[in-house]
């Protein structure tokens, strides 16, 4: 009858042990500014590695159990659209990935989709990306590229300025959790690629945004309903000239930059390196200040809080 | 003991060919093993492509085993034969097949087929490739089966997938394969519905009467060791004489039509007396004693006469049609590594491996586009889909090697053609547009934007173009591209190096990063603080500078 005083807590004992043992640790290494990070940033950005700097920012932004709770789905989206491999930048870096896909398991997670609707041919950038190699060995990931029609919901946008409605992945609408990956990259038609854009790979119909609409002014309506939890920028390596798909310049600014707020974290990458050979802010990227503009997010730096570490 | 033979042999030409001939196949698997075993398919390449082909000589094991045991791969090993005995019961069971009244006189049509597609290999026209059962089934495969597969597998998993998520399989649940196309796929299946169609007529009626493969086989199989022989328990029954699938045992049961028996053993299985077996007779000296025959092998010096001269006829009378002079000026593009045209016409032996395996599904087969010897020649249809380039299987699977098997790094200079820009389709030249995706997906920056006349227009650089086609493929122009692939320029070697031949014509396919940054300084981007006007440019007033611009997406 031992064991049943701590299931009457909901808790095995194991668990108690573990989360006593992790609370102790953190009690005795962790540093005061990282348990405070969850009320006092907009922004952390970890300079490392690609696994030590992401796992570094996910314990910054107050750890990954903010987010993902016991028992909840869990989708990642990186970015997979290119059979490149990682050194090309215009893929999320692997370990990234598999890194941010670990820890949500870690914290309970019941299971972590990572998808993408490629560009190219879905098979060759799962496997030339890295993504799926890097994935393989953790249980409970399923790292897929939905390139049907079938795997897309339509929904309604109804703050939509040019679109009211959206077909979007439905493992994204069905899931409980949704974790953008973006990979830092240039863009020859929205000046760079980074979250926002990145949402792009969600949606069935990519095509009309480059033919029939203002590409800006669209995904500044896509952003009002793909509202991911939380965004991991991959700013290990940059494409600063010849994005989306390369080949171009590859920078290595070696930085993850984490956020809630995703015009934010856009905004602070935009910082981060010369695009084309030119500095510019993220205010100056039409996209994401239209997205300010609805009250998506922050778009200048000195408004941020941010929070800046070395892994 | 022979239909376990032939279901494991068409068990594993299934799997070489559906699940390992793809991107993926290793260098060391010979995913075309069947056809490279095929002595009439490497004859008739090396002697139309007057041309040493090295896989061909693996076709000396099926040769040498037959000259041993007998025309044994007809009955246990070939895959086309498994499919027509496969199909037949589910078809023509219960049908009274009296066979065909000349049947001797028919039976001489395979010997005919063969001395035709020899003489006009001699002359230079492949034409085996028409009845050779391996090239016949493996298209099949390609155009009609694999396809048909694919969608059923999808279904399959359509069906399935809400149970497959509920399960929490999640990646079967994800699962979906892309639907492969192909045009003249109707046309393949029309023809091999006939040829299994043919068999209600008498079984094996392909075997019998027009295999040229078989002809071939039967022509080596008088020294093979095996040999039916009837005992004298016979007591005439005829039951073999009515079950044997190749017709080859006539009024008399105890005397066999020794060239077209291919040793299936039905008729040793079928007697009631047990009185036929298949001994292993070291010299061919007795098989008179056995009441064989193959003193009188099936065809007449006539008809000898007529099928060599009409192959002849054949290759000349093709060579002599206008197509032949325009083959120089052709327009399909061939896939890279593929000989020089007259060569790659002669050599490939059109099984529609190299489309099956492609993983773009880029290679379409031809009709008559290039010529009349050009019948199911793979060409890229780039408009359809490009060419992956950093897949290389088509060589790889190429049994005759008419697309030579190359590494990723000669496969890229390998060039296919060049793309030409039409300025009066483009929507940046004609329309003033803002479009770059060509340039954007060019995978060696082979597309730049210049200042013309105060204007950002596309440029192709044609020294950076290996012919990918995924410019022409994007382009977002409906119908006919505004950017498209043409074989101009394009590097057929028979031997030697691509990346030499390619450097000595100065070219370069690197995935550079390229001029992005020169082009929007030198369009006079304003740097960062001024705020840019909005584009007022009017196109119809070329002397006024248009104002100067950020990249786009930048304000």
């Amino acid at each position: 009858m031992d064991g049943m005083d701590l299931k009457g807590f909901g808790i095995s004992r194991r668990e108690f042990l573990k989360t006593a043992g992790a609370g102790l640790a953190l009690g005795i290494i962790g540093k005061p500014g990282l348990l405070m990070a969850k009320d006092d940033h907009d922004l952390v950005v970890i300079n490392g590695d690609p696994a030590a700097a992401t796992r570094k920012a996910l314990e910054a932004m107050g750890g990954i159990s903010r987010f993902v709770k016991k028992g909840q789905r869990v989708v990642l989206k990186p970015n997979m659209s290119f059979n490149n491999p990682p050194d090309r930048a215009t893929t999320t870096h692997p370990l990234v990935v598999a890194t941010v896909a670990e820890v949500c398991l870690e914290a309970g997670a019941q299971r972590v989709a990572v998808l993408d609707y490629p560009l190219r041919k879905g098979e060759l950038c799962l496997e030339r990306s890295g993504i799926r190699d890097a994935c393989k060995s953790i249980k409970g990931v399923h790292v897929a590229a939905l390139e049907e029609r079938k795997f897309f919901r339509e929904i309604k946008v109804p703050q939509g300025k040019i679109f009211d409605r959206v077909e979007v992945m439905s493992e994204v609408l069905e899931c409980d959790v949704l974790i953008n990956l973006p990979q830092a990259k240039s863009h020859s038609a929205t000046g760079v690629s980074l979250g926002i854009k990145g949402l792009m790979g969600l949606i069935w119909d990519r095509w009309s945004f480059h033919s029939k609409y203002d590409i800006d002014q669209a995904l500044a309506d896509l952003a009002t309903v793909l509202k991911p939890q939380l965004t991991i920028l991959d700013a290990t390596r940059a494409l600063v000239s010849g994005g989306p798909g390369g080949p171009g310049e590859v920078v290595k600014p070696n930085l993850i930059i984490a956020g809630i707020d995703p015009v934010a974290v856009d905004s602070y990458a935009v910082g981060i390196a010369p695009w084309y050979g030119q500095n510019f802010k993220g205010r100056q990227v039409k996209h994401l200040l239209m997205a300010n503009q609805r009250g998506l997010g922050k778009v200048d730096l000195d408004q941020m809080k941010i929070l800046k570490e070395k892994a | 003991m022979k239909t376990f033979f032939q279901a494991l042999s068409l068990f594993v030409f299934s799997l070489l060919f559906l699940v390992f001939a793809n991107y993926r196949l290793p260098e060391w698997l010979p995913a075309d093993i069947y056809l490279r075993l095929d002595p009439l398919l490497g004859l008739s390449a090396v002697l139309a492509g007057r041309e040493f082909i090295g896989r061909a000589l693996w076709s000396l094991i099926l040769i040498g085993a037959t000259l041993v045991i007998g025309r044994f791969f007809c009955a246990y090993v070939c895959p086309m034969g498994a499919a027509i005995d496969f199909l037949d019961p589910l078809f023509w069971r219960r049908k009274d097949r009296s066979g065909l009244k000349n049947n001797l006189n028919w039976r001489k049509v395979k010997y005919y087929f063969f001395i035709l597609f020899l003489s006009s290999s001699i002359a230079g026209l492949t034409l085996a490739y028409l009845l050779d059962p391996l090239p016949f089934l493996t298209r099949f495969f390609t155009f009609f089966l694999y396809p048909m597969v694919i969608t059923l597998i999808d279904l399959f998993l359509d069906l399935f997938r809400p149970i497959f998520r509920f399960l929490g399989w999640m990646d079967l649940s994800y699962q979906h394969y892309t639907q492969p196309v192909y045009y003249m796929a109707l046309l393949t299946f029309v023809i091999f519905s006939a040829v299994i169609a043919l068999n209600r007529i008498v079984p094996r009626f392909w075997c019998r009467y027009l295999c040229p493969l078989g002809a071939f086989l039967s022509l080596m199989s008088p020294l093979g060791l095996f040999k039916r022989q009837v005992s004298p328990e016979c007591n005439e029954c005829l039951k073999c004489v009515r079950t044997c699938p190749m017709g080859a045992i006539e009024q008399d049961p105890k005397s066999t039509r020794l060239p077209e028996c291919i040793q299936c053993r039905t008729c040793a299985k079928v007697c009631p007396q047990e009185a036929i077996a298949f001994p292993a007779l070291p010299s061919s000296i007795r098989v008179h004693q056995l009441g064989g025959e193959y003193s009188s092998i099936d065809f007449s010096r006539r008809g000898f006469l007529y099928s060599f001269t009409g192959g002849l006829a054949a290759a000349f009378l093709v060579d002599r049609t206008p197509f032949t002079p325009t083959l120089g000026k052709q327009q399909i593009i061939r896939p890279p590594g593929a000989l020089p045209e007259s060569e790659f016409l002669r050599t490939c032996i059109r099984c529609g491996e190299c489309m099956k395996s492609c993983v773009t599904n880029t290679l379409q087969p031809s009709f008559w586009e290039s010529g009349l010897s050009g019948l199911w020649t793979p060409g890229m249809d780039l408009r359809f889909a490009a060419c992956e380039q950093s897949c290389n299987v088509c060589g790889k699977v190429c049994p005759t090697q008419a697309i030579r098997s190359l590494s990723l790094e000669e496969k890229t200079h390998a060039k296919v053609g060049t793309a030409i820009l039409h300025k009066e389709r483009c929507l940046v030249w004609a329309q003033d547009k803002l479009c770059l995706i060509c340039d954007e997906i060019c995978p060696y920056n082979a597309i730049v934007f210049r200042t013309v006349d105060g204007y950002r227009r596309p440029v192709v650089i044609a020294s950076k173009c290996n012919g990918c086609g995924f410019c022409e493929q994007r382009c977002p122009v409906g119908g006919i591209s505004a950017i498209v692939v043409v074989p101009d320029g394009e590097i057929r070697l028979k031997e030697g190096s691509y990346i030499k031949e390619a450097q000595r014509l100065q070219l370069e396919f690197k995935p550079d990063a390229g001029d992005d940054k020169f082009i929007l300084e030198s369009s006079g981007f304003k740097v960062e603080g001024k705020e840019a006007p909005e584009r007022t440019a009017n196109p119809a007033s070329p002397q006024q500078k248009p104002p100067m611009r950020k990249p786009a997406g930048f304000m």
